[in-house]
């Protein structure tokens, strides 16, 4: 079965941009990215449902999560140094603001928000948490780091009325 | 419709503005289309900006909206910032505050001070501590109240034999630190002075048969307790070596103490550093008078001249690196009960290990009876045993010396030389003993005649010399004379009259003592020639009335 899947995927589908891009980059546009998310939710929901659709999101999100963990993030020990170090990297690739809010390792329990959201921020009111994908992501980063897999929940959106997306983080024992 | 309208705009104010506002909506505008909604949001913003007002975080903002969306990410700011602070409390100085405007930066460069101020603490506190535990000295800081051991150096684990976890905690006398005496004399030197004084104390130490430790110590501040730092030297080696010597210079006190020479240490300005008690035997002045006499009380003045001589030469051997010459002379001092009395004085140099100069060492010794010996053995050398008078040997050397005098003072001196006329009829008509008291009374009438300053002696047989200093041959002549007629009128015993010749002469520069002596002998020949019982002086050869 697994011989068979053609979209199986490898940090290596994403392709070599410096060769294939020489004059355009690596850079585009937001609304170009989200073009892509909110057609595929689209036909998605057509497809499969709204429930699926969001869970389809959410497992992407942490598989993304995972090889972003990978290729991007340094192996750190220290907590607070994997924070700082993930704050950046979403700054520097144009994802968002992260910060802290609560952090409870004890009891497994963190509240994040992210500002200025790549998927969200500036959507239209629709009175629901649109940010599946950010909340699988989040939750496979935390995992990588903790070897503890942890449930992520969007409490607050933009697509909510809010300014800023916050997550509830909760380690799954 | 515009009453309503008025009165809707006017509760959504008071909503807006007014401190207090009614518990719910009024009944007469519950009714009215929105207005419930507006009420519900504004009384839900009213609500979360006062609870972020008063600092309350932790609620949960339920509502959603333009507005409370702000709100909650107003929240959601101050939220992190606590993480951050809390993060920061925790020594980690990696956060840093994006997107607040000023604020970041102000934010981020108290972080960064904060954190090079730590880190300066934390290099300082990492130097004193190496310091600490590197000084060779055995270093401990105990609690001031109940002297018990704060913190400790690697040294002091050393000195005690343990390691500092098992030393940490214990008090001084539960380990038995001091010896008994040691502890009162610790604590009072740290306790009743403003600024402990060094102290050097016996301690107690397993492994140590002895054991003497120099404390310096400091009070001071750690979190508002008062505490002592001591570093303790290691002195016990130094502490024997001055046992040894103290007990060495007891032993060498307790001599000079106790001998009967005066020993006596000097420095180069003349000035005593030590003299024994025993001065006060020899000169009766005790060793505080003498401290203080003046070298003129000291020393008579031939003496002292002796001295200050020695003394020059002392300071020149010194200054010029030359060896120090052993002073040896005898030594004339006045006594307290005013005599005088002669002693025998050595001076040697003292130096110490490294060659430096301590002083010079002097020894006097009472040669009283020594010098009235050697002045008896003079006396008997120097007297003709018949007449008492001086013998030739010593006329002999006095006219040497006033021949050097004259030389040296251009003063004149004469010499008489008479001889007992007819003396040899004497012995052979009444015998030798008759003659010889015969020569007693012409010693008796010669001493009777001279003044203090001359000297009177038997030149040989019956001849007799006369030396007369600071007299010229006039003046011999009137002594002559004076002698001449004494004699004549005395009456010897058994041989009755008697009569002499008198030869004078006075010195001149260029007179040896020989030459004088001859000149006053052909002086009295000439007398004697010219019948006897007269007085002839030399160069005026004149016969003078008999």
């Amino acid at each position: 079965m697994e011989n068979k899947r053609q979209y199986k995927f490898s940090w290596e589908l994403l392709g070599n941009i410096a060769e294939g891009r020489p004059n355009m980059g690596n850079m585009t546009r937001v609304e170009v990215y989200r073009l892509m998310q909110y057609t595929f939710r689209d036909v998605m929901e057509l497809a499969v449902g709204t429930k699926l659709t969001d869970q389809i999101f959410y497992d992407a999100g942490k598989l993304a999560g995972k090889e972003f963990y990978l290729h991007f993030l340094q192996q750190v020990t220290d907590l607070t140094d994997f924070i700082n170090q993930l704050q950046a990297l979403l700054q520097e690739l144009g994802i968002g603001i992260l910060r802290v809010e609560q952090l409870d390792m004890e009891k497994g329990e963190m509240i994040l928000t992210v500002s200025e959201d790549l998927d969200c921020s500036g959507l239209p009111e629709s009175g629901t948490e649109i940010c599946t994908y950010d909340e699988g992501f989040i939750s496979s980063l935390l995992e990588s780091f903790t070897g503890i897999p942890f449930k992520v929940k969007e409490v607050d959106c933009w697509c909510t009325g809010d300014r800023t997306c916050r997550f509830h983080a909760k380690a799954e024992k | 419709m515009a009453d309503e309208m008025s009165t809707v705009l006017k509760y959504i104010n008071s909503l807006l503005q007014d401190a207090n506002i009614p518990a719910a909506i009024p009944e007469r505008l519950k009714d009215i289309d929105g207005v419930q909604t507006i009420d519900n949001a504004l009384r839900n913003l009213r609500h979360s900006i006062r609870i972020i007002g008063d600092g309350d975080l932790a609620e949960k903002l339920s509502s959603t909206g333009y507005l409370m969306g702000t709100i909650k990410s107003l929240q959601a700011t101050l939220r992190n910032l606590i993480w951050q602070t809390k993060a920061i409390s925790a020594g980690n100085f990696s956060n840093r505050v994006e997107f607040l405007g000023e604020f970041s930066s102000a934010f981020n460069g108290m972080v960064k001070k904060l954190e090079n101020t730590i880190s300066e603490v934390n290099e300082a506190k990492a130097l004193f501590e190496l310091f600490f535990e590197t000084i060779p000295d055995a270093t401990l800081i105990i609690a001031y109240e109940d002297f018990k051991i704060f913190n400790c150096n690697h040294a002091f684990e050393k000195l005690m034999g343990s390691a500092k976890a098992s030393l940490i905690g214990k008090s001084l006398s539960e380990l038995k630190f001091f010896t008994d005496n040691s502890q009162a004399e610790f604590e009072s030197s740290v306790k009743y002075f403003e600024k402990p004084e060094s102290i050097s104390l016996k301690l107690s130490l397993l492994g140590y048969p002895t054991y003497y430790g120099l404390f310096s110590s400091a009070i001071i501040n750690i979190n508002d307790e008062k505490y002592i730092l001591s570093v303790i030297k290691n002195i016990t080696e130094l502490k024997n070596l001055e046992d040894q010597l103290r007990k060495s210079e007891e032993i060498h006190r307790l001599l000079a103490d106790n001998a009967n020479d005066v020993i006596w240490i000097m420095d180069l300005t003349g000035k005593f550093t030590y003299i024994s008690p025993s001065v006060e035997k020899l000169r009766g002045f005790t060793v505080e008078e003498v401290m203080t006499q003046s070298k003129e009380e000291l020393l008579c003045p031939d003496s002292l001249a002796l001295m200050e001589d020695g003394l020059k030469r002392a300071i020149f051997s010194i200054e010029n690196n030359l060896p120090f010459e052993v002073f040896r002379g005898d030594i004339e001092q006045p006594c307290k009960d005013g005599t005088t009395i002669w002693t025998d004085l050595t001076v040697s140099a003292i130096f110490d290990k490294e060659e430096q100069f301590l002083g010079m060492l002097g020894v006097t010794r009472d040669i009283t009876e020594r010098k009235a010996m050697e002045d008896e053995i003079r006396r008997i050398t120097e007297l003709d045993h018949l007449t008492q008078l001086y013998n030739r040997l010593k006329i002999d050397k006095t006219i040497k010396q006033e021949i050097a005098r004259s030389g040296r003072s251009h003063k004149p001196f004469a010499i008489i030389l008479f001889d007992i006329d007819n003396f040899k009829r004497v012995n052979d008509t009444f015998g030798h003993n008759v003659g010889d008291e015969v020569l007693q009374d012409v010693g008796e009438i010669l001493r009777t005649s001279i003044r203090k300053i001359d000297t009177a002696g038997r030149w040989g047989g019956e001849e007799f010399m006369l030396v007369l200093p600071e007299s010229d041959a006039n003046a011999a002549v009137v002594l002559a004379e004076k002698i001449r007629i004494k004699l004549r009128e005395h009456t010897f015993a058994e041989v009755g009259q008697l009569t002499a010749s008198f030869g004078i002469a006075a010195f001149t520069g260029e007179l040896s003592a020989v030459e004088l002596v001859a000149r006053a002998d052909g002086a009295m020949y000439q007398a004697k020639n010219s019948g006897k019982d007269q007085v002839a002086t030399y160069l005026a050869a004149a016969k003078q009335p008999g």
